[in-house]
């Protein structure tokens, strides 16, 4: 039982981090209609960036969470502006390649940067935590579940409160009519996608303290994004995070509790959740009606 | 008429020079100075073993360094200046393959260097093969590669099922002696390998395996399979996979409080990334290793093992040792060098023959192959980061420089 709670524990804090990298992916995706396939090498800059921050300043891996998403927002900012908005009205695959070029050049640029060297962010309170009646809470892995849950909280506020927001969202409802009615399309664009990379930054913060880093390291969270997001629906953030959650505790139960099949099961129970999430309700879990 | 004259004086100039030229080289030294010598190497450049391809070219352009220096390798009295053409594998058997035959019908490579990993050395010594051309490898320990029945793969690292024996001989000999054992496995074939024949061996030594598992290659979430470990109270945790996935191991025994007697991880512990990752929280995990800084080998030709510290160092301006992936990979060189001296020939049959009857020893230890083609005859060594933040090597007691440090404390007292 107690091992049952504790791998429930597991995923739920695990599934923070899969929130983290789904709201940014999500959101570009919803609003620009672009499936951003160099959002894993943007979730790694952060981790870098985090790394960097920690190793040469020992400033800890928490409180540099806004100026490595202030430098995402940035890059994603320019990136938008001067390369992805070339394609953004194109078909698909255009897009598609491009972000996929994007991740090979932003692997590689790591790459020279840093070498395939592994790093990553182990604070002096890595490992510690509270133990409640044999079950342990890391306190670093509860901390990264709530800058998560944070994360999405301060999104959703800002899309549904702010003017920008309100522009963003108008931009994914229907570009054309946006325009129409005063929406600067190309700054919409940028900033969301902007808003987007900041947020793979934080989640890149948070990844660089659970795992050890390479430039290559960030291409699982993509696909993990996509399952995400499909999982519990497109356009709204509170799906993400039902998403990533359910996600979370799915891949670790599967990968512990049936005895006898082995974690190399947990992938494809999981993708056959999705499958048949996607069969029952296309539009996600909790993915609005058309 | 003018402009004639002009062209034909330059034409003679010009083939004077290149008549000059071609004496002064023929002319020079006292042995004669050949063809070079092209050998191909597909090689982990990108991909996920960027990390320990680049330690295995490390390994190899130390050797290309210092067999150049001497004027190239000697076959029967002609030097040969040596040429390593290195193509990226990104990883991947099967683009390692298609570059290993690019290698040997473009490129005209006549010997082959192996890339990094089981996977990709199997599938490019089945290329080797059908070409006839020998590969002397030096990082693909799976034995699944040398029961092929194939006659031209050369192995000069210890076989993956000796990785964590020598752990467990170790364990046997602590005290308290632990008693029981979990088992986190890759599902690569390598780790899967080694893995198997460390559960037996452990068996058979009387140990109590509690708990296996196995996860997909380069899985970085394995804090779920950590808890099911600590839920059978294991006195050793034991690792078969990868640099990140022992990592993560490592974070996870720690999140979890899952207080283990003895971590030992097959690959990770002996490269500098694991301490630079993990910090004071790498102390006191042990590695098996094909070779550390500290061992005691005479080698009858090449460097001693200070002096292969010391060149490595230099060479690389670091003040990191080489770790055992970058001294496999020049002892691969070694054993194609010394085999091409015993067969005074760069002929590809020749060499095949002389590599398959060679037995040196070097800084690497002894290089001797067994009839499948992978060396036998040179033991694992068991190494231990202790509380210096250094590595030592601390098992078999007749190489070691340190004593283990043993039990490994609980995670609140450290």
């Amino acid at each position: 039982m107690t091992l049952l709670v504790q791998q429930l524990v597991l995923g739920l804090l695990i599934g923070g981090v899969y929130v983290a990298v789904g709201i940014g992916f999500s959101l570009v995706w919803g609003v620009l209609n672009i499936v951003n396939l160099a959002h894993g090498g943007l979730v790694i800059i952060g981790a870098y960036l985090t790394w960097l921050l920690f190793s040469a300043f020992k400033i800890d891996p928490f409180l540099s969470i806004p100026i490595v998403a202030a430098a995402l927002f940035g890059i994603g900012y320019v990136l938008q502006r001067l390369l992805i908005n070339r394609v953004i009205r194109a078909p698909i695959f255009f897009t598609l390649l491009l972000t996929f070029g994007v991740n090979l050049v932003i692997i590689n640029v790591l790459l020279l940067l840093f070498k395939s060297d592994f790093r990553s962010v182990t604070p002096s309170y890595s490992g510690s935590g509270l133990s409640l009646g044999g079950v342990q809470l890391p306190y670093i892995r509860v901390a990264g579940l709530a800058v998560a849950l944070l994360l999405a909280g301060a999104v959703a506020l800002f899309l549904a409160r702010s003017r920008v927001g309100g522009a963003i969202q108008a931009v994914g409802a229907d570009r054309d009519a946006a325009q129409l009615v005063g929406v600067n399309l190309r700054h919409v664009y940028a900033l969301t996608f902007g808003i987007g990379a900041a947020c793979a930054g934080v989640a890149g913060g948070l990844i660089s303290t659970a795992q050890a880093i390479t430039p290559s390291a960030g291409e699982p969270y993509t696909l993990q994004a996509f399952v995400v997001v499909i999982l519990g629906g497109l356009g709204r953030v509170s799906a993400t995070v039902v998403g990533g959650l359910l996600f979370g505790v799915v891949e670790t139960l599967a990968q512990t509790m049936v005895p006898g099949l082995g974690a190399g099961w947990a992938n494809a129970i999981a993708f056959a959740i999705l499958v048949v999430v996607l069969a029952v309700r296309p539009r996600g879990l909790m993915g609005r009606p058309v | 008429m003018r402009a004639r004259s002009v062209l034909s004086a330059l034409v003679s100039l010009f083939a004077l020079t290149v008549a000059a030229c071609g004496g002064s080289a023929g002319s020079s030294g006292g042995s004669q100075t050949g063809q070079d010598l092209v050998i191909g190497v597909p090689m982990s450049i990108t991909g996920v073993q960027a990390k320990e391809g680049g330690l295995a070219k490390q390994g190899y352009d130390l050797w290309l360094d210092w067999i150049n220096a001497q004027g190239g390798v000697n076959a029967n009295g002609t030097k040969h200046k040596v040429v390593l053409k290195y193509e990226d594998d990104q990883s991947k058997p099967d683009i390692s393959a298609q570059l290993t035959t690019k290698l040997i019908t473009q490129d005209k490579a006549q010997l082959l260097l192996g890339p990094y990993g089981s996977a990709t050395t199997a599938s490019d010594a089945v290329v080797a093969e059908k070409n006839g051309i020998p590969m002397v490898e030096a990082n693909g320990a799976a034995q699944a590669i040398f029961n092929n029945g194939y006659r031209y793969t050369f192995g000069v690292l210890s076989p993956a099922n000796k990785y964590l024996q020598g752990v467990i001989d170790m364990a046997a000999t602590l005290n308290p002696k632990p008693s029981t054992m979990a088992m986190l496995s890759a599902d690569d074939s390598f780790s899967l390998e080694v893995a198997k024949a460390a559960q037996e061996y452990a068996t058979a030594k009387g140990f109590n395996v509690v708990y296996t598992d196995r996860y997909p290659n380069g899985s970085t979430n394995l804090s779920g399979l950590v808890a099911n470990a600590k839920a059978k109270n294991p006195e050793m945790l034991l690792n078969s996979g990868h640099l990140a996935e022992a990592v993560a191991i490592n974070k996870a025994a720690k999140d979890l409080r899952l207080d283990a007697k003895l971590y030992a991880y097959s690959v990770g512990p002996s490269t500098p990334d694991f301490v630079n990752s993990l910090g004071t929280d790498s102390h006191y995990v042990y590695g098996g290793s094909q070779w550390t800084p500290q061992v005691k080998y005479k080698p009858s030709f090449y460097l001693s093992v200070p002096d292969y510290v010391a060149a490595y160092k230099k060479k690389y301006a670091t003040s990191d040792d080489p770790d055992y992936h970058v001294a496999e990979s020049t002892a691969a060189c070694l054993a194609l060098q010394k085999a091409i001296e015993n067969a005074g020939s760069l002929k590809p049959d020749k060499v095949r023959d002389a590599l398959a009857s060679l037995d040196v020893i070097t800084f690497f230890g002894r290089i001797k192959f067994d009839s499948r083609g992978i060396n036998t005859y040179k033991p694992m060594v068991v190494e231990q980061i202790q509380t210096d933040g250094k590595h030592h090597t601390v098992f078999p007691p007749d190489v070691a420089d340190a004593k283990p440090q043993y039990p490994t404390p609980t995670w609140s007292s450290r």
